[in-house]
């Protein structure tokens, strides 16, 4: 210890009372904060996996689900290979809030390597963000809101990875805390997964701990994270956040793209994961006792940036840009060259590089050793063991549909207001900042339409999209409807672009699970997101839960299961692009319009509260059937899902995007509440006559003039795009 | 017989699979070459400096990659006029090498790409280049159409041309400013400009033609499939607008 002390550890008395018991004696220090990270919240799901269980798993597209690094569905076939995308999705919440641009660069970094090391190309990412209030000048919010994009952007960028979907709100519920959740997608041919367990027959084999030298950066890390936020112990937190480096990541990729390749060459199967929570300790454990074995670590050969780390540090720190091979023997001194020769990680990064720290062993323990002396030896089981904490949870009340209350809309002086609110206005000086375009695979890049598309297999056709959705307004007011309509919304989004939605990835951010009210939000939004997946045929594939996100008050986030849905397509081809298309064309509403305003940007302008609308899960299944036969006969000229500020948001959004691209086209409709978020599709069809009408509303048509005429109210393209456009130019110059 | 062009990269480097993939989808005999086997860059006829964050853009873009030894082959070559495209990083690192716009001595940079105007931020866009001078000025642009305008990528934090008023100067007189940033329809306005670069400079040709360092990206928008505006029917395969510099360039490598 650095003072002699007892470890500063976040285990509870009772937890350690249970290490004591499982080990038949007292802890050592090292093992004290090895529990003390593999406990965490954060690396065991101990309040959280009861009921993840809940969720959709499997389907016919899910080739890998949720258990390892990340999840894998299928993408189809190319030159008699079946191709697949690797997803996974992660929060950074804690980290950003106290050291914003680290801790959201870090946060990509993390991300990728989930995907990188199932073996894949990471191809993609998206960032759905969550700030506070950002009206107040020079506050923190402010700051963390700026910084943030700033990392993100300088993380993804230097590594080439390009930026294709996210979403941002501005809310007072995140003053205290921000959210920073990340997605990443990898690409793979199915016959190349690797995977993070240790397969059979691996006794014996070789760790190999690749990457940059570690030291006291992001010590404590995982535990961290499994804390409220004290802003007295803001500077002792840094300490946990991890410092990333985007270049040695970027060159650490590429390395290990070839020795995915120099290993399938030699027909060579080994395990690889990322060192996150709990570090080199953490990842050797879980890799080792997922394949049924024990592991033996020898820290004097972990390569580290200062002499004299101590043991806990060197085995426990969440030093980034890491991770670890299980080879066998005669494989190690390959790999070993590659990323110390062929791509000098060494000459890269300040000792950098790729070592072997340790073995595979068939006697099920872990076993730490430094200096000749072993300073841990425990049952790997009981380290790893999947422990719970049953807590007791109040049952969310649902949301009583009460009959809308809304004055009489006037589109004149509302949808001004509308377009330039700080959740529907332009997001492009934010995401201007982000790389959309590098690797060439971009076909519709962040911003340009619902969801990004990638054509990630070189010389096919085959198309990913991905979007994110979790609006906080529904979170605020009801976390089940709020899980469910996030579902809905990324689902509208992927199809609206073209896509046929396969899989959908969680990040659950809750404040206190300790507190039974927020622990109950969570459990009403988890059984949302199943209710919701399982109407709609689609499975979770990977996710991830962010706990504790609440002020040293007690105040916390709202409700916040954000969703990203993954779509495919066989054809790239057939993406539905941005803008309206020619004059003269139906507008169709598909879906619902009840009319309900809670939780809505309108209801936010007029400062009403109103009922949350019902969801039809039989309306969702025909308002998408329809959508998808439009898409099928040709006739599907443009679409957009119905989102943040309603169908007239939709509309213009249409509308500048045709302008940008050299159409001068507008609409002429007539609708009772333009602005109602109920969900469906805006779409622009050539011809109706072949859609089964059932379900849809024809509001108007285009129009060969740049206005959009709602209602008899007259607007032009050109000052509507001004509104729009500019209100976060000032945060983001 | 095909001529060999070798795609160099830098630790730091990120774009370079698809310009391999452009040069090759244009006809191009294209190869990655790593900083770490330099020795191989003599048997390459041509070279090309990807797009990324060479060594970090530690000091200023492209200011430590010019000092790297493997640029003393592309030095060599470049004397012996091979031919060389930078892009984006790439071209950052040519003119931080001296080996544009070639007036001054090699390694002691003339002008700089310096922080992007007004933001100072990285920044993403889409814009267009329009070709500035006549295209047999250099082999590289030869089989281009006078006033040839294509679509690419602005993507980069440091894509400001600046020097001082009389090399500015220079650089227009000697022909050096081979393309400007414009408008689709090949208007040459201030708006066109992304990242404030003197006089609109795109890019930047050395005295003999055969080097050129161009500051956006074809790459990113070269093939149908990166085109918003795409029409139905086209093969979203088939490389076009960016593509249409590097089949000149694979075209001036192989003749």
């Amino acid at each position: 210890m650095p003072d002699g002390t007892r470890p500063n550890v976040a285990l509870r008395s009772d937890e350690i009372e249970r290490i004591v018991e499982r080990l038949g004696r007292e802890p050592t220090d090292v093992e004290l904060y090895a529990f003390d990270a593999q406990w965490s919240e954060h690396c065991s799901y101990k309040s959280s996996r009861p009921f993840l269980s809940r969720l959709p798993s499997s389907g016919p597209d899910v080739i890998l689900g949720p258990g390892e690094d990340a999840g894998i569905v299928r993408l189809g076939e190319h030159a008699g290979e079946t191709y697949a995308i690797v997803v996974a999705h992660e929060s950074h919440n804690h980290p950003s809030q106290v050291v914003p641009f680290e801790g959201a660069a870090t946060g990509i970094g993390g991300i990728v390597r989930d995907v990188l090391c199932m073996g894949a190309r990471v191809i993609g990412v998206a960032d759905p963000l969550r700030f506070g209030r950002i009206d107040v000048a020079d506050s923190h919010q402010r700051y963390v809101a700026r910084s943030v994009v700033d990392g993100i952007g300088a993380y993804g960028n230097a590594i080439g990875v390009p930026n294709i979907a996210g979403d941002v709100y501005f809310e007072e519920g995140f003053d205290d805390n921000c959210l920073v959740n990340v997605v990443a997608l990898g690409v793979l041919k199915e016959s190349e997964i690797v995977h993070s367990a240790a397969p059979p027959g691996a006794a014996g084999w070789d760790l190999v701990l690749v990457g940059k030298a570690t030291d006291e950066s992001g010590f404590g890390g995982a535990s961290f994270s499994s804390v409220t936020l004290d802003e007295a112990d803001e500077d002792a937190n840094k300490g946990a956040v991890q410092v990333p480096d985007p270049f040695l990541k970027n060159v650490l990729m590429r390395a290990t793209y070839r020795v995915f390749e120099a290993l399938r060459e030699r027909g060579i199967v080994a395990a690889c994961k990322d060192l996150g929570a709990g570090g080199l300790m953490g990842c050797s454990a879980e890799l080792a006792s997922a394949g049924g074995y024990g592991a033996e670590i020898d820290l004097d050969r972990v390569n580290v940036a200062i002499d004299g780390l101590p043991p806990y540090v060197a085995a426990i720190g969440e030093a980034q840009e890491r991770l670890l091979w299980a080879l066998p023997h005669e494989a190690a001194a390959e790999v070993l060259r590659i990323y110390n020769e062929e791509y000098s990680l060494p000459s890269i990064s300040h000792n950098a590089r790729a070592s072997i720290v340790g073995r595979l062993t068939t006697e099920k323990k872990y076993v730490l050793r430094q200096g000749g002396k072993t300073v841990m030896d425990v049952d790997i089981d009981v380290l790893t063991g999947k422990i719970v904490d049953d807590l007791p949870y109040v049952e969310c009340i649902r949301h009583e549909a009460a009959s809308p209350e809304l004055p009489a809309v006037d589109v004149d002086s509302l949808f001004p207001k509308i377009l330039a609110h700080r959740d529907v206005c332009s997001r492009e000086p934010l995401y201007r900042r982000y790389d959309w375009v590098v690797r060439g695979t971009t076909v519709l890049p962040r911003g340009a339409a619902d969801a990004g598309i990638l054509a990630p297999v070189p010389g096919s056709r085959l198309g990913v999209a991905l979007a994110v959705a979790g609006n906080p307004r529904y979170g605020a007011i009801d976390p089940a409807y709020a899980a469910e309509a996030a579902v809905l919304e990324a689902v509208r989004r992927v199809i609206a672009v073209g896509a046929r939605p396969v899989a959908l990835t969680d990040c659950l951010n809750f404040g206190n699970p300790r507190n039974p009210e927020q622990y109950g939000a969570l459990v009403s939004a988890v059984d949302g997101l199943a209710r919701s997946a399982r109407e709609l045929g689609l499975a979770f594939v990977s996710g991830n839960v962010s706990l504790y996100n609440a002020s040293a008050g007690g105040r916390s986030v709202p409700a916040s299961a954000i969703v990203s849905c993954i779509g495919v397509t066989d054809d790239v081809g057939t993406a539905i692009l941005p803008g309206l298309k020619r004059p003269g064309s139906a507008l169709l509403w598909v879906g619902s319009r009840e009319l309900a305003a809670g939780g809505s940007v309108l209801a936010d302008v007029l400062g009403v509260h109103a009922s949350l609308p019902e969801i039809s899960y039989d309306a969702e299944r025909t308002a998408i059937d329809i959508v998808r036969s439009a898409m099928a006969t040709g006739v599907l000229l443009s679409c957009r899902a119905i989102t943040d500020g309603g169908m007239l948001v939709a509309l213009a959004r249409l509308a500048f995007d045709a302008r940008a691209a050299g159409r001068e086209l507008g609409a002429e409709l007539d609708f009772g509440n333009p602005f109602c978020e109920a969900g469906g599709f805006l779409c622009e069809v050539s011809d109706d006559s072949e859609l089964n009408l059932t379900g849809i509303l024809k509001i108007g048509e285009t129009i060969a003039r740049p206005q959009l005429i709602v209602n008899g109210s007259s607007f032009g393209i050109s000052g509507l795009h001004q509104i729009w456009s500019r209100p976060l130019e000032e945060l983001y110059p | 017989m095909k001529r060999r062009i070798a795609v160099l990269t830098f630790p730091g480097t990120n774009s370079e699979d698809e310009t391999v993939r452009l040069l090759r989808d244009c006809g191009g005999d294209a190869h990655l070459v790593h900083w770490s086997r330099a020795d191989m860059l003599a048997q390459y006829d041509a070279y090309v400096l990807p797009g990324g964050f060479a060594y970090e853009d530690r000091i200023r873009a492209g200011a430590v990659a010019a000092f790297d030894p493997v640029m003393d082959y592309v030095i060599d070559g470049a004397r012996r006029g091979k031919l060389i495209l930078g892009i984006c990083n790439g071209a950052q690192i040519l003119l931080e090498a001296g080996l544009v716009p070639g007036t001054g001595e090699l390694r002691r940079p003339t002008a700089a790409f310096t922080d992007n105007r007004p933001s100072g931020h990285f920044i993403c866009r889409q814009i267009y280049v329009k070709l500035a001078v006549d295209p047999g000025r250099s082999p590289i642009t030869a089989a281009l159409p006078p006033d040839a305008t294509f679509p690419a990528y602005a993507s980069n934090g440091e894509g400001c041309l600046a020097a001082p008023p009389e090399h500015l100067r220079e650089l227009i007189g000697g022909g050096h400013v081979a393309f400007l940033y414009s408008q689709a329809d090949g208007t040459v306005d201030d708006a066109a400009v992304p990242n404030g670069s003197a006089l609109g400079c795109a890019g930047l040709l050395n005295v003999e033609g055969n080097v050129l360092a161009l500051m956006p990206h074809p790459e990113r928008d070269g093939w149908n499939f990166q085109h918003l505006d795409r029409r139905i029917g086209d093969d979203v395969l088939a490389p076009s607008g960016g593509a249409v510099l590097f089949r000149s360039f694979v075209e001036a490598v192989d003749r």
